[in-house]
């Protein structure tokens, strides 16, 4: 099985990383908003002014 | 038959020394009801018949409003003495009396903690044992859960001496206060007795009956008498927090600190709960840390290679469960925190925010401390396994992480000063670090720091293994993805947090502590999955550690200990000038707050005589022991926490 993980190519590997870190910056951003709002509070304050 | 009834005559026997002893253990509680506490006569507070019905020479009861449920009740109790300084209410040596029982309670406390957390690690420890299908495994979990009880036997002895010295200490430099308190809690404190007789029963014949009950269904009731132990433990530690509770928060008397005949208002403060829950994650860490250092320090007075893998592993597992408790702790603290703010935001204040706050800056360095030790600990424990080194080239940029959050962690908002100093300063702030003294960038680098240690957790867990799954490269991918902007959300929170006004800026700290807890959940699950079936590329070798990693577990303990002795200092000097707050006045000399210089030395002298006694007792236990623990030979594999690797 670690040698199907090392076929893997680095055009995959990058390709992966980049959906992952997209998918954590929609996740993170969700995050923030959400539970910023259940303050009652607005996340995106400064850029509403 | 005649076997039968002498077995049924037995069982009748044990049912009624059960039933006298839950007799003996309710009582007190009968007691306290104004029935019982009137000497049998009904007393009148409880007549619901009319005036016209009671004797003539019947007084009138008087009725008074609970301080804080304000309810009202029959006055039962005296009012709260007016104490005056002088030989009857504060009788001394040529000495602050306060000291004397500064160190008195804290030794206590100190002792009353391990062993009440020891037994709860030794419950969970003796389950797994019994859950355990592989014999050997089950084997070395028994030992272990053995090796914990044993260690906290000695310990106990110790406790009930310093709780003897702690209530001598009371009666004879605060007879007066103390008497006031008995006064209230006379029930609670019988209770608290008898309890502990019960407790010192259970344990002793938890531990003596180890042996004879080693097997098939006996076992199962000896791991029931651990639970039966630490449900007296808990119950024993919730009183006595009752009395600190009461004497910060008081309820259940009325404004004079007259006793309202209600017994559970008086130890159901606001504060009570909050106050347990903090202590039992708090005992839990601080027992993990001592049995580690013993395991520690067994390491490093070990002769053998079979002695040193066992002490080695005692020690991971305790550095494991004290850790698990200290991550909740903070959240803990917040709702002690904010149950004190709600109950009176002046002495919210005086704690976060005015006299007692440089301390919390201490404890934020004891805190950045507890955690770069833990993280060292687990980088030395890469040392066991074959096949880590390749972990190795990623400690330095960890450090570098942690020691910047570490430096701006315990940046002060405003320094103590000269004039001239000041002056030179340009203000209360310095230009540039002066920035870092304020919640945004602390939030951010206490984050970052629990974030590091749970990313030096996963590269552990790793150690010496391989993925095997087939969606390895995406699970790797996606941690790669999910720390990489959690560590950018946590910064930018931190940032933004300077240009948006207080009201909102507070807010951000929720997301913040989301984002390290997803870290922490969805990590270390998603890591767990992942190694489950893992290709090992060598051994784990318990045993085989440097003596560094010993010298951080217990270095881990101390800092533990001398939190414990901070926080409580910070939570009893908090009341000021009251023995009980807007009750009971000190009106003793000593009624003031120490200097924090003078409060430090006191609390690492009280943290430098636990660890001589506990070493002392720690020899103690080993001159007791008869046989080698459980063999567990060099690179022989050994049991893990759920999640280790």
């Amino acid at each position: 099985m670690a040698e199907q993980t090392g076929q893997i190519s680095k055009g995959a590997k990058i390709g992966m990383a980049v959906a992952s870190l997209i998918l954590a910056t929609a996740y993170f951003t969700f995050l923030d908003y959400a539970l910023m709002n259940i303050q009652g509070l607005d996340y995106f304050y400064l850029f509403r002014k | 038959m005649a076997t039968l009834n002498k077995q049924a005559q037995k069982k009748i026997w044990a049912f009624f020394a059960l039933g006298t002893f839950v007799g003996l253990l309710l009582m007190p509680l009968f007691l306290s009801l104004p029935v019982g506490a009137s000497g049998g006569a009904p007393a009148p507070a409880a007549s619901t018949a009319p005036p016209a019905a009671q004797p003539a020479d019947a007084k009138p009861v008087e009725k008074s409003r609970d301080i804080w449920y304000k309810t009202e009740g029959p006055v039962i109790g005296a009012p709260a003495p007016k104490t005056t300084d002088g030989p009857k209410d504060y009788p001394r040596y040529n000495f602050e009396s306060r000291v004397l029982l500064w160190v008195a309670n804290q030794q206590h406390l100190y002792y009353g903690s391990f062993v009440l957390a020891v037994p709860i690690f030794c419950m969970v420890v003796e389950y797994l044992g019994i859950i355990t299908k592989d014999k050997a495994l089950a084997r070395k979990y028994d030992q272990l859960a053995y090796d914990f009880v044993k260690i906290s036997l000695t310990a106990y002895s110790l406790t009930a001496i310093l709780g003897g010295i702690l209530v001598f200490t009371y009666l004879t430099l605060y007879p007066t206060f103390f008497g006031y308190l008995a006064s209230i809690f006379r029930p609670v404190m019988h209770t608290y007795a008898l309890l502990f007789v019960a407790e010192s029963g259970t344990l002793y014949i938890y531990y003596y009956g180890w042996d004879k009950m080693r097997e098939g269904f006996l076992k199962w009731v000896h791991v029931s008498m651990s639970v039966i132990l630490n449900v007296i433990g808990t119950v024993l530690m919730m009183l006595a927090n009752s009395w600190i509770a009461f004497m910060q928060s008081p309820a259940g008397v009325d404004a004079d600190g007259r006793y309202l005949g209600n017994i559970w208002h008086v130890i159901h403060t606001t504060l009570w709960n909050p106050i347990n829950v903090h202590r039992i994650l708090g005992n839990m860490a601080f027992g993990g840390g001592v049995v580690a250092a013993y395991a520690a320090y067994r390491f490093l007075t070990a002769k053998t290679d079979e002695e040193r893998a066992h002490y080695d592993w005692m020690g991971y597992v305790a550095m494991f469960i004290g850790v698990c408790f200290l991550i909740p702790l903070p959240f803990a603290g917040y709702w002690l925190m904010r149950e004190v703010y709600a109950y009176r935001q002046q002495m919210g204040i005086t704690l976060m925010g005015g006299l007692l706050a440089w301390l919390f800056i201490i404890q934020a360095v004891m805190i950045g401390a507890l955690f770069l030790t833990t993280n060292y600990y687990l980088w030395q424990g890469l040392e066991r396994m074959r096949g880590a080194e390749r972990y190795q080239k990623y400690i330095k940029y960890m450090v570098f992480v942690l020691i910047t959050c570490f430096i701006v962690w315990l940046t002060p908002h405003t320094m103590v000063m000269t004039p001239a100093e000041l002056k030179a300063m340009g203000g209360q702030q310095h230009p540039v670090l002066g920035n870092y003294g304020v919640m945004s960038a602390k939030n951010g680098a206490i984050n970052t720091i629990i974030t590091t240690t749970v990313l030096s957790f996963i590269m552990y867990q790793r150690g010496n293994k391989v993925p095997t799954v087939k969606w390895a490269p995406l699970g790797d991918a996606f941690l790669f993805g999910l720390f990489t902007m959690a560590y950018v959300n946590i910064i930018w929170l931190a940032v933004y947090g300077y240009y948006i006004p207080a009201n909102v800026r507070v807010g951000l700290s929720v997301p913040q502590v989301a984002t390290t807890l997803s870290c922490l959940f969805i990590g270390v699950t998603l890591n767990s999955i992942m190694m489950k079936g893992a290709k090992e590329l060598g051994p784990t070798v318990w045993g085989q550690i440097s003596v560094r990693s010993q010298y951080a577990l217990i270095m881990l303990a101390t800092a533990f200990t001398w939190m414990m002795g901070l926080m409580g200092y910070i939570r009893s000097s908090v009341r000021l000038f009251w023995h009980v707050n807007e009750i009971m006045r000190d009106n003793s000399p000593w009624a003031f707050t120490h200097t924090i210089g003078f409060a430090a030395n006191m609390i690492s002298f009280n943290v430098l005589f636990f660890w001589m006694t506990i070493l002392f007792v720690f020899w103690l236990g080993s001159l007791g022991v008869k046989k080698a623990p459980a063999a567990a030979s060099v690179g022989q594999k050994v049991p893990v926490p759920a999640g280790s690797h």
